[in-house]
């Protein structure tokens, strides 16, 4: 008889003591009757947590998943219904500070665990439904896995940041790591198709992939193949460099270079840049090595058409200062923007390229130079860091995101300026970046972004692109006061505020559904048929959209519930490769391609969308839709719009956000009526 | 659960959740009296329900006592201090006995209920009542005096409370003249007693006809922050003694049924001391405590012993037998933040690593500066720990006074 026997080790020893006040917990919770229920939540929670941050904690949570959620840990919260629940919301909750929703989401992950391996039999999820969910959480977590706590996470989470980790140590060898790997890159692929300008995450989550690949000890069995394009657009897109050498190596190998081999590495960077929108930090070098040596090469480098092409040929000395300016391998993104912006022809209008010669000499108040290198480090000097936003905005004006910010009316802006009035917006980069402060008019009054004290976000964002970075506030703190100045006005501010916010062309004619005063619907029949008549173009005369138009949007979930309002613009309307007919619009959340419920789901890529545009058949479009703007002298012929166009898209909207909407009258008109 | 008809239909007075579910849970039927802001929760949540605001009792009072005589409530019970005149102004009409209602303003005003005991031949520290701070410099030096202190020797304190608030609610400590001057005008009547140098406890005794059913002893560890039940072998020696104790206290007090929450020292010549007493449950959360290591619902044994219809029978039947029948020691900590300026919550390490540690109920700070302490009062809250060991427990409630758990 061996002693080893009888000496359980320390932490299970632990682990059983604390399952046992966990069993308590959750009998007690059981118990309650559903009043005092809250009361025993919390130790449950807090118990739980303490589980979670043990060896095996996971693995006995897994087991008790159906106690846990029969005693109600989810009862009255997102979590009681897992059939809604979107995996994209997780790693907010799973960074949390607040040890309870770390939890919470933790123990519903495991749930969806039991759930998905046929242990527990839910009656409002399936089994695949839940491997479906839990495969795309761990995607877009996959940080979890394979990293230790960062800084900010151990300041704000401190012990807590366990929790997520040991949670997806434990998903991952339940499920496999070969699910994980297929799903996250079909979910890089679908955010690459929108060519946002922020792509660090993206980066990042690559360079996971790549390291996940080269591990031995992870068994990716047949996936991950589908990697390789992405990793290699990084790492080693060409010959010269497929072996990601370092950057010093592959800079001594240009210099031995003969004109075929460069030609083929400014083919081969090219081609990788423009099929995934990720520059390699390689390119950079191959460009400025270019500028110094052989400079017929640097349109292919850039890889453009014949537009730009011309457009460099125009802006030679422009594009040459921008590229020394601006394009480095720590800012190699600018190289994929300056590319874009030179296809747009935008430098042709007459302010643009003396605005960007300004930009080039712009000195940055310290304000500004702090925030950057606060929010980037100081890879790259402030000036080329702002640069890069630049020319990226410019090239691509859909790639816009307002981040983790209630600001989606200034990314919209942003936006706005950087598609139709980009000399405008050199002039707000300007200010902001310089001066620190942006006056704007307001009815003729001036607003400066220093009198107003507050926007309508409460503290500096920071996961923004530069151009966002610097601007933003001033905008937001402008578009509040706005806000304010039409306190007391009858009616929805944004009747005044978008066309004053935004530029002149945002249409003076307005349209809204929703009464202010009730949140009911109001003259749902008048809104749309006008919307048909000015945007449709069946109805409009066939007239294309000619400015970009703000418009307000009813944001809801993927069982259709109603979540918010929600700023986007109208880019154009016109029938899809399928001869449907299309609303084109830009959406200034990072990610377009949502679900929005009752089979709305927003497409991004294989509708006719160009870089960033989000589209939805027009019906499905109008039925979000309850703020627009015309101009009442292009509207088209109110009567041509048939009747049975319109019912289609109530259907969409009583389904949804509309639901609960509809006013006590309109009721009785759409009984039927009594004989 | 089921109700029995042929049992009592008791009436809580005052908000309590605990109490509700311990209601819910027992074979009783029940209905609460509470302020108007409970109705809507109540209707929610199909709880039975009266409203009533606990003012001061005016010429209106009896209106309450006759609702629930309506009803065919039998009686009503006290959840909190405020309302312990009221459940003696309502039972004395339920139960038709004029005498209960005298009974409880004795045990709402501290002065009154010392004379009351001292009558009862029980031993109490010396007391005063003050109306100003005069009063309270006055009784500062007499009591050094007669300790025979020479000017410049370190005071022995004074301890001021309320006359009618619960326990540790406005208690201060009074050592030198100068520290009069920081008690503010309107708590004034204060009552003014000496410092007793001892172990001070608290007992939960439920009472059935005269008689005590079950007896607990509380230790606190230090007063104001901790406390663990049963009591450690030590103190529970004193158990006869106490007993005694709190049968006098019955019988100064004319009890006959119900929960009293007394308070003692005992000095270091064993020698017992009343501090006061309480005709409803104890605050800190000892009722948790009890139902932790005893497994019965202490709220359900007050309904019990207040309940006319009762059997002796039943009410043996209920109770577990003293010290004996516990799983264990059950204590808990009132936190208070120790830093001036704190940011959140973190419960230290080695508290929550502890195999004693059982759960907390802190949230997070609500404000950033904390607000300077004058008297004892309201911990942030609670943590629980359960353990084998008396001594142990005591000595981790203890050490928890030196650790931060807000930062």
């Amino acid at each position: 008889m061996t002693t080893d026997n009888s000496i359980s080790p320390p932490s299970n020893e632990k682990l059983t003591g604390l399952l046992a006040k966990l069993d308590d917990a959750v009998r007690l919770l059981l118990q309650a009757p559903a009043f005092s229920k809250p009361g025993k939540l919390p130790r449950v929670l807090d118990t739980a947590r303490r589980v979670l941050l043990q060896e095996g904690g996971a693995a006995a949570i897994e087991q008790r998943a159906q106690a846990l959620e029969a005693a109600g840990v989810f009862a009255g919260s997102d979590w009681e219904t897992p059939q809604y629940l979107v995996p994209s919301l997780t790693p907010h909750a799973l960074k949390s500070a607040d040890p309870n929703v770390v939890v919470i989401e933790s123990l519903s992950e495991l749930r969806l665990l039991a759930v998905s391996k046929g242990e527990y039999i839910h009656d409002q999820i399936s089994a695949e439904h839940a491997h479906h969910y839990l495969t795309q959480t761990m995607a877009i977590n996959l940080w979890l896995l394979f990293s230790t706590p960062s800084e900010a996470e151990r300041e704000t989470q401190g012990r807590l940041a366990m929790i997520p980790r040991h949670l997806f140590q434990h998903l991952a060898e339940r499920i496999g790591y070969e699910h994980v790997i297929d799903q996250l890159i079909e979910e890089i692929w679908r955010i690459l198709k929108q060519r946002p300008i922020q792509v660090d995450s993206i980066k990042q989550m690559i360079m996971q992939i790549a390291l996940c690949q080269a591990n031995p000890e992870i068994d990716l069995g047949s996936s991950g193949q589908g990697a390789d394009r992405l990793v290699s657009s990084l790492f080693g897109p060409t010959q010269a460099c497929r072996e990601d050498p370092g950057l010093d190596v592959y800079r001594e190998r240009l210099d031995h270079m003969d004109q075929a081999s460069l030609q083929a590495e400014a083919t081969g960077f090219a081609r990788a840049m423009h099929d995934t929108g990720l520059v390699s930090p390689y390119h950079p070098v191959l460009l400025r090595h270019l500028l110094e040596e052989n400079d017929n090469l640097v349109a292919e480098t850039l890889g453009l058409s014949s537009t730009g092409r011309d457009c460099l040929m125009c802006y030679r000395e422009l594009v040459h200062a921008l590229i020394r300016g601006g394009v480095y391998p720590a800012t190699s993104q600018a190289l994929y923007g300056l590319s874009l912006m030179l296809e747009r022809g935008i430098l042709y209008q007459p302010p643009v390229a003396p605005a960007m010669w300004r930009q080039l000499g712009l000195v940055l108040s310290e304000w500004s130079e702090a925030r950057l290198t606060l929010t980037y480090g100081d890879t790259a000097s402030p000036r080329a860091r702002l640069l890069e936003g630049v020319v990226c905005m410019l090239g691509m004006p859909l790639g816009v995101g307002q981040g983790n910010n209630p600001t989606c009316q200034s990314a919209r802006a942003l936006s706005m300026w950087a598609y139709n009035d980009p000399d405008y917006l050199l002039q707000m980069v300007a200010w902001a970046a310089r001066d620190d402060e942006i006056i704007m008019h307001f009815e003729g009054q001036p607003i400066s972004s220093m009198a107003s004290l507050s926007g309508v976000a409460t503290e500096l964002p920071m996961d923004l692109d530069p151009v966002s970075l610097l601007v933003v506030p001033h905008l937001d703190r402008i578009y509040a006061e706005m806000g304010r100045r039409c306190v007391g006005r009858e009616g929805d501010p944004h009747r005044w505020v978008n066309p004053e916010f935004h530029g002149w062309w945002s249409g003076r004619g307005f349209r809204i559904n929703v009464d202010v005063a009730t949140g009911n619907l109001f003259e749902v029949d008048d809104f749309l048929r006008h919307f048909y008549a000015s945007y449709h173009p069946y109805y409009n005369g066939n007239q294309p959209l000619i400015h970009p138009q703000p418009a307000g949007i009813a944001f809801t979930d993927s069982a259709a519930r109603f979540i918010g309002w929600h700023a986007i613009t109208i880019l154009r309307i016109t029938l899809d490769p399928r001869d449907v007919m299309r609303v084109y619009f830009y959406n200034p959340n990072n990610d377009s391609g949502q679900d929005w419920g009752d089979e709305v789901k927003v497409s991004t890529a294989g509708s006719g969308e160009r870089f960033g545009e989000a589209s939805l058949p027009i019906e499905q479009f109008a039925s979000r839709l309850y703020i627009f703007h015309y101009d009442p002298l292009e509207r088209g012929d109110l009567s041509k719009v048939p009747d049975t166009e319109l019912e289609s898209v109530k259907g969409y909207l009583f389904r949804s956000w509309g639901a609960s909407r509809i006013p006590p009258t309109d009721l009785q008109a759409t009984q039927a009526p009594v004989k | 659960m089921q109700k029995d008809p042929n049992k009592g239909y008791i009436a809580l007075l005052g908000w309590s959740l605990n109490a509700i579910e311990a209601a819910e849970n027992f074979d009783r039927r029940y209905i609460v009296v509470a302020p108007d802001w409970a109705e809507d929760y109540c209707q929610k949540h199909d709880i039975p329900y009266v409203p009533w605001n606990f003012e001061r009792l005016n010429d209106r009072s009896i209106e309450i006592a006759e609702t629930l005589k309506e009803k065919g409530v039998d009686v009503a019970i006290p959840l909190y201090e405020e309302t312990v005149e009221w459940a003696g102004a309502i039972n004395s009409v339920l139960l038709d006995n004029p005498r209960i209602y005298g009974q409880s303003l004795l045990l709402r005003d501290k002065a009154l209920m010392k004379r009351r005991a001292q009558l009862g031949g029980i031993r109490v520290g010396i007391f005063e009542e003050a109306h100003d701070k005069e009063d309270v410099v006055r009784f500062l030096k007499r009591v050094n005096q007669t300790l025979l202190k020479l000017d410049g020797d370190p005071n022995d304190p004074i301890h001021l409370k309320a006359f009618d608030k619960a326990g540790c609610l406005g208690h201060r400590v009074i050592r030198t003249p100068d520290e009069v001057d920081t008690i503010p005008d309107e708590e004034f009547p204060v009552l003014m007693e000496s410092h007793l140098d001892g172990w001070e406890f608290a007992v939960e005794a439920w009472i059935h006809k005269g008689k005590i059913v079950f007896l607990n002893i509380s230790e606190y560890v230090t007063l104001g922050y901790s406390v663990f039940v049963p009591a450690s072998p030590e103190l529970e020696k004193y158990r006869e003694q106490i007993t005694q104790q709190i049968e006098k206290l019955i019988k100064a007090f004319d009890i006959e049924f119900g929960l009293i929450h007394p308070e003692y020292f005992v000095t270091s010549d064993g020698e017992m001391y009343f501090g006061e007493v309480a005709y409803r449950p104890p605050g800190f959360k000892v009722f948790e405590l009890l139902e932790k290591v005893y497994g019965f619902n202490a709220y359900q044994a007050t309904m019990l012993v207040f309940d006319p219809k009762s059997t002796s029978e039943e009410v043996a039947a209920f109770f577990p037998k003293e010290v004996v029948d516990a799983d264990g020691f059950a204590g808990c900590f009132g936190v208070y933040p120790r830093r001036r300026v704190v940011s959140r919550l973190e419960i230290p390490e080695e508290t929550e690593d502890h195999p004693y540690f059982e759960s907390h109920e802190l949230t997070a700070p609500m404000e950033e500066t904390v607000t300077k302490r004058t008297a004892f009062g309201t911990h942030w809250g609670l943590i629980y720990f359960k353990g084998d060991d008396a001594h142990t427990l005591r000595d981790l409630l203890k050490h928890q006074e030196e650790l931060d758990f807000y930062v």
